[in-house]
């Protein structure tokens, strides 16, 4: 069981064709999303291998959102997850290839999703402490974490590391009678330390703001349980205005200052915006107008940009965007998982 | 990763049965040679030759991140060969040893710099095709770390100049390039380790170099803004130079809006030099000796009047009204009962800026609450 994380195939109206009232097109994109396993004879299939399990992540978490859990078999999942797992509790892309912070990430997320925890027990005895040691196992002096054992740093990484924790029950601050097994305040400090002038965060102390660090930093301090404490409405305000100013007249959301818009970053800045509460700060009708014209009406999945070729990391990531905007008929999404949120409240035993 | 920017083909044909075979045959040759690779690097095959497989494949495919850990290992493996071999100089070719030992280096560390060379040659086709793929820079990085580990100071120093020569190229093609800035910071960090020199006054004038070339550069603007504070550090500055740099920081920034008012990557740079004043802002740096109530004022005084000025051909943008609001209410928090600033004005400002920027309605709402106007 596997996924192509790359484009879709070609086809479809053009932006300009699009009637003015746009729909989702729920059962195209559920189509897409289950036939990107049988294109085993496109190149492209082959060539994106190495981030095959994030792919799993992104078609499964959309189909969630579309309301079809199902439409991909539970067995075939959990047998590809499996598959990548290795001696040392950490997951690679596909069978063969190195565990890493990613997609060790990814494989905690599907695990989440099909309910495989108790799978994982009976074929790995102790599996989600032994995961938990791997993640534990990468963080640094300086409190940040490793993407693997050849030490490259980032952001990214320190938020995998803390969302895989959370879903295993294993950060410190959901299990205060144990010894904590990673040094939440040392990673805390280093998110801190990544924080500009304009509120908003770089992928390391001393770099320049950029949306998708915005949303793991935001992110790793509400895992914490810091967000509020830290930022303060005042934080929250000058945060919110940068995020804000992230929309462009098409209604889609840019990453940085004077970039192009991208249909992902409907999720980075938007989700950003909603845990500290500033959603309505823009336009969510364009936005969602926005994420509608880069759909591909005829073949499903969705585009960075209305007109170009899809894939499956920005069909998850504008569907999630989509939901966060409430679209009709989605399920909800949880703004620091990007996953259903009913699926996490039920997981994590919040109400 | 994910497609970027590549257009769908409208009504694309279904493909040929010869483009079809030809893919079949691609898929079948990058396959082989992936097998290929796999199965050396299991029977713990470090050659030359797996070392040259591994860069066949990684040119076709630069995102798979194993096989560039693959490549680690054989390099590791051949350093680490290199170091237990203790050759000593009677042994080896009397041009080499000789030439060794004019550079300094053993035998073995003349060897690993030149296996360090060949691969940081192999990776620049490879960066300039796909300057945005992390595994490309993580592996430089790697090479030039390697080396700090195994090689003298002074040979290491060699490679990192070299390595800003090429990042300054990477900017110079893309400016954006969020890889390339921190990698040139990181650079910038081991050039003055390594040579115990601080680069801050270069760097700096490095943005100045780059801001002047395209002015919506925010990536330069804000490594400007980082190297500020330490740049006074150095060069101990006391309260008067340090007022003279932010006065000719603001003077710069100025002239900037004059020419592209539209411009949010200006407004952000003008930000950074006010949240200096701002004693709210964490993340405000430290560029006066000292900052005063008094000192607030006549910054704000200043800069509210020019920004006022900069209305003048520009009604329609909106950043200078938000600027006008912005720095007003904090004028009103350090002096509420000033005549400068009148909430009948404040008011106007808020609902043009409702009227022009209908996207963020939202916000500005929440404003006119917080400022009740």
């Amino acid at each position: 069981m596997s996924l192509a994380a790359g484009p879709g195939r070609g086809g479809g109206a053009s932006a300009a064709q699009l009637p003015d009232e746009l729909q989702l097109v729920v059962d195209k994109h559920v189509a897409y999303i289950q036939s990107l396993d049988t294109r085993r004879d496109e190149l492209e299939y082959h060539l994106t291998e190495h981030l095959r399990i994030s792919g799993i992540y992104w078609g499964l978490t959309a189909l969630h959102l579309l309301g079809q859990p199902e439409a991909l078999p539970r067995e075939g999942l959990l047998d590809f997850v499996f598959s990548c797992l290795h001696e040392n509790g950490g997951f690679g892309a596909a069978p063969g290839h190195d565990p890493h912070m990613l997609y060790t990430c990814s494989s905690v997320q599907i695990l989440a999703m099909t309910d495989g925890f108790s799978d994982l027990e009976k074929r790995l005895p102790n599996g989600k402490m032994k995961i938990a040691k791997y993640i534990a196992s990468l963080q640094q002096p300086n409190g940040t974490f490793a993407g693997d054992v050849w030490g490259e740093t980032d952001s990214r990484f320190l938020f995998c590391g803390f969302l895989a924790l959370s879903l295993l029950g294993m950060l410190p601050n959901q299990r205060p009678n144990e010894p904590p097994i990673i040094d939440l305040t040392a990673a805390t400090d280093h998110i801190k330390a990544c924080q500009n002038f304009d509120g908003a965060f770089g992928v390391a102390p001393g770099a320049e703001s950029h949306s998708g660090q915005v949303y793991t930093c935001i992110g790793a301090l509400t895992l914490a349980g810091e967000l509020d404490s830290y930022l303060g409405e005042e934080g929250k305000d000058r945060l919110g205005a940068w995020l804000s100013e992230r929309q462009l007249p098409s209604g889609g959301l840019n990453g940085r200052p004077e970039k192009l818009v991208d249909v992902c970053y409907s999720w980075w800045v938007m989700t950003s915006m909603a845990m500290i509460d500033r959603v309505h700060w823009i336009d969510q009708k364009k936005l969602t107008s926005f994420i509608l014209q880069c759909q591909d009406p005829d073949h499903g999945g969705l585009a960075d940009r209305p007109g170009d070729m899809v894939d499956v990391f920005h069909t998850c990531f504008g569907i999630a965007g989509l939901s966060l905007l409430r679209y009709p008929g989605l399920v909800e999404v949880d703004p620091a998982y990007c996953m259903p949120k009913p699926l996490v409240d039920n997981f994590l035993g919040r109400k | 990763m994910a497609s970027h920017g590549v257009p769908r083909v409208s009504g694309a044909p279904d493909k040929s049965h010869q483009a079809r075979e030809k893919e079949r045959k691609q898929i079948e040759q990058y396959k082989d040679l992936e097998r290929n690779v796999v199965e050396k690097i299991k029977a713990k095959d470090f050659s030359n030759t797996t070392l040259q497989l591994t860069g066949a494949l990684l040119k076709q495919n630069p995102e798979y991140y194993t096989i560039w850990n693959y490549r680690r290992m054989i390099l590791d493996d051949v350093f680490q060969k290199e170091l237990d071999a203790n050759k000593d100089a009677a042994q080896a070719e009397e041009g080499d040893a000789a030439a060794a030992e004019k550079a300094g280096l053993t035998l073995a560390q003349q060897e690993i710099v030149l296996l360090i060379k060949e691969d940081l040659q192999f990776l620049l086709p490879l960066l300039k095709q796909f300057p945005k793929c992390y595994w490309i820079w993580n592996h430089r990085l790697w090479l030039l770390t390697t080396a700090t580990k195994h090689v003298p100071s002074h040979i290491t120093l060699e490679l990192w100049k070299g390595e800003l020569g090429l990042v300054s190229k990477m900017l110079s093609l893309d400016s954006r390039n969020f890889h390339g800035w921190n990698y040139r910071r990181t650079t910038i960090q081991y050039l003055e380790d390594l040579s115990g020199k601080s680069m801050v006054e270069p760097e700096f004038e490095y943005t100045t170099k780059m801001i002047q070339s395209n002015l919506s550069n925010f990536s330069a603007w804000h490594n400007r803004g980082q190297l500020i504070p330490r740049l006074l550090t150095e060069r101990q500055a006391g309260a008067d130079e340090r007022k003279k740099l932010l006065d000719d920081e603001f003077e710069l920034i100025t002239r900037a809006l004059y020419t592209d008012p539209y411009d949010q990557s200006l407004w952000f740079y003008h930000q950074y030099l006010m949240s200096a004043l701002d004693s709210h802002n964490p993340r405000g740096p430290s560029i006066l000796a000292s900052v005063s109530n008094g000192d607030r004022l006549e910054y704000l005084d200043r800069e509210i009047d020019s920004i006022r000025d900069m209305l003048d051909g520009a009604e329609d943008c909106k950043y200078i009204y938000q600027a006008l609001l912005d720095y007003s209410t904090r004028y009103l928090e350090v002096d509420a009962g000033n005549k400068k600033i009148t909430t009948t004005e404040m008011k106007d400002w808020l609902d043009e800026l409702r009227k022009i920027d209908p996207l963020r309605e939202g916000r500005w709402n929440d404003l006119a609450g917080k400022l009740k106007l």
